[in-house]
């Protein structure tokens, strides 16, 4: 028999090492689900103890005192526009409720951000919700494809409906498949400010048209800058 | 990861309801419906709450669960003077509970002791109760002209969830249309129960209401669907040209060497 000629055996062997290194590539440039602190984003988002007996100071003969509440104040600016740099140039932002099945109402385009308004509004206390999609069947990639490579430390800009903008400071990221998605936690509506931006991800059910997992960011807001350092 | 990201997010939830149900508190809020009376409100023989008008609502106040002694005199009056109206009333633990000052349906005022409904709302909904505590005959609730609650008398209440947003809330004689008390916008904002009482004295021309509003009721949303496109998933170009290259190499390599050892 005669010896194998090294072209062949280093044809098969070229063959497995390019195997091998491409998908080595591919899977060492797959983007982390999880990254950041999402503890303190749970701490920040604890609901405040109730009010209890005693809340006004009191006289010698009382125990507790009621105490008659000030007018409401007025209601929080809405916010209209996203912009996070070098993943949203600007978004316009859309006031959502519930769609009939009991979700979140996400508007059919993928251009556009819903915002959870029965929730607060982003800087007031609790979490506020923009969520997008991550594509669109028949519109390609939305607004929020690359949400999943958004680190800590990233900025977001919010833009509300009465000319101001207030900054906030991504955190924590994390992938929740869609079933275990803390709902009480991303829609909390008590505890620190948190804003947070949610789309899909994790792999997708070709039959059902849909991604088994949430991409969710957290952001807290930062000292206010002026908005024209973020053009 | 996730599995403590749950346990934690469960843990700090359960934290408020555990410490309610360990300490057995309830919650309080009081609301004055009788005109023309300034009050000084004892409980227990203390004084807790000063020149209270008709009308106001307080803000709720958390307190053990007991039974309470109420004594309501004229707003300055001695606290050893004989109370306008006295009662002993129980708060249950975990109940949110409204103590009322208010007339009944001869006019005469009464203490009386309303337990809300604090259960979970479905998300998008908010709930109105309304209470009839005024001395006025049986009324008929519409909101944006459809028929709420029916025929409610004095010390009745009806109570509603409703999807959120404002409404037109009329108020008639029962089976009257024409006879309208009271014609009103009211919000109903999500997760909140929205506490409408009627009050005061239809006839001697002190009709009106007091509103009260519990919040923070709400259910989250179920989900938040947000892509159909499957372009996530999908294997780059790159990445397949290299696997099509690497078996083509592979296979063309093999059946070579197959060839030349036979």
């Amino acid at each position: 028999m005669r010896p194998s000629p090294p072209l062949a055996m280093w044809l098969v062997r070229f063959g497995l090492a390019l195997a091998l290194l491409s998908t080595m590539v591919w899977a060492a440039t797959r983007i982390s689900p999880a990254a950041g602190n999402v503890e303190a984003i749970e701490e920040n988002l604890a609901p405040r103890p109730a009010p209890t007996v005693g809340q006004a100071p009191a006289s010698e003969a009382s125990p507790f005192r009621f105490t008659i509440p000030d007018p409401a104040p007025r209601p929080a600016a809405s916010p209209v526009g996203l912009r996070i740099p070098d993943l949203v140039e600007n978004a316009p932002v859309i006031p959502v409720g519930i769609e009939p099945s009991g979700e979140m109402e996400i508007p059919d385009k993928v251009d556009e951000v819903a915002w959870y308004r029965f929730g607060p509004a982003p800087g007031q206390p609790g979490s506020a919700v923009l969520a997008a999609h991550v594509d669109l069947e028949g519109q390609g990639p939305g607004v929020f494809y690359d949400l999943r490579k958004l680190e800590p430390g990233a900025i977001v800009v919010v833009d509300y409906d009465d000319g101001s903008s207030s900054m906030f400071e991504v955190i924590a990221r994390e992938t929740y498949l869609k079933d275990e998605l803390p709902l009480d936690l991303i829609f909390s509506r008590s505890g620190d400010p948190v804003l947070t931006l949610i789309t899909c991800g994790g792999d997708f059910n070709r039959a059902l048209r849909r991604y088994d997992s949430n991409v969710v960011v957290y952001a807290t807001p930062i000292e206010s800058h002026p908005a024209a350092a973020m053009s | 990861m996730k599995k403590l990201t749950l346990l934690l997010a469960a843990a700090l939830l359960a934290i408020p309801a555990a410490a309610m149900a360990q300490t057995a508190d309830g919650t309080v809020t009081v609301v004055h419906g009788v005109p023309g009376l300034v009050v000084d409100v004892y409980v227990n023989d203390a004084l807790t709450l000063e020149d209270f008008a008709f009308g106001t609502v307080t803000d709720p106040l958390t307190l053990p669960a007991a039974d309470y002694d109420i004594d309501i005199r004229a707003a300055g009056a001695d606290p050893a003077s004989d109370p306008v109206l006295s009662q002993t009333v129980t708060l249950p633990a975990g109940a949110n509970a409204t103590i009322q000052a208010n007339l009944d349906g001869a006019g005469n005022p009464k203490i009386t002791v309303w337990v809300n409904d604090i259960s979970s709302i479905a998300a998008g909904n908010g709930r109105v109760t309304v209470r009839h505590t005024a001395a006025a005959p049986n009324v008929d609730v519409l909101a944006n002209d459809g028929a709420l609650f029916s025929n409610v008398a004095n010390g009745a209440e009806g109570v509603a969830d409703v999807p959120a947003g404002t409404y037109q809330v009329k108020v008639t004689a029962a089976g009257d249309a024409s006879t309208v008390v009271l014609d009103t916008p009211l919000d109903i904002p999500e997760g909140t129960n929205v506490i409408v009482y009627a009050i005061g004295d239809l006839a001697g021309g002190s009709f009106t209401v007091a509103v009260q509003s519990i919040g923070n009721l709400q259910a989250a949303p179920t989900g938040v669907p947000s892509g159909t496109g499957g372009l996530l998933n999908t294997i780059p170009m790159w990445l397949i040209a290299a696997l099509v290259l690497s078996a083509g190499t592979v296979t063309y390599g093999g059946l070579k060497l197959a060839r030349e050892r036979a």
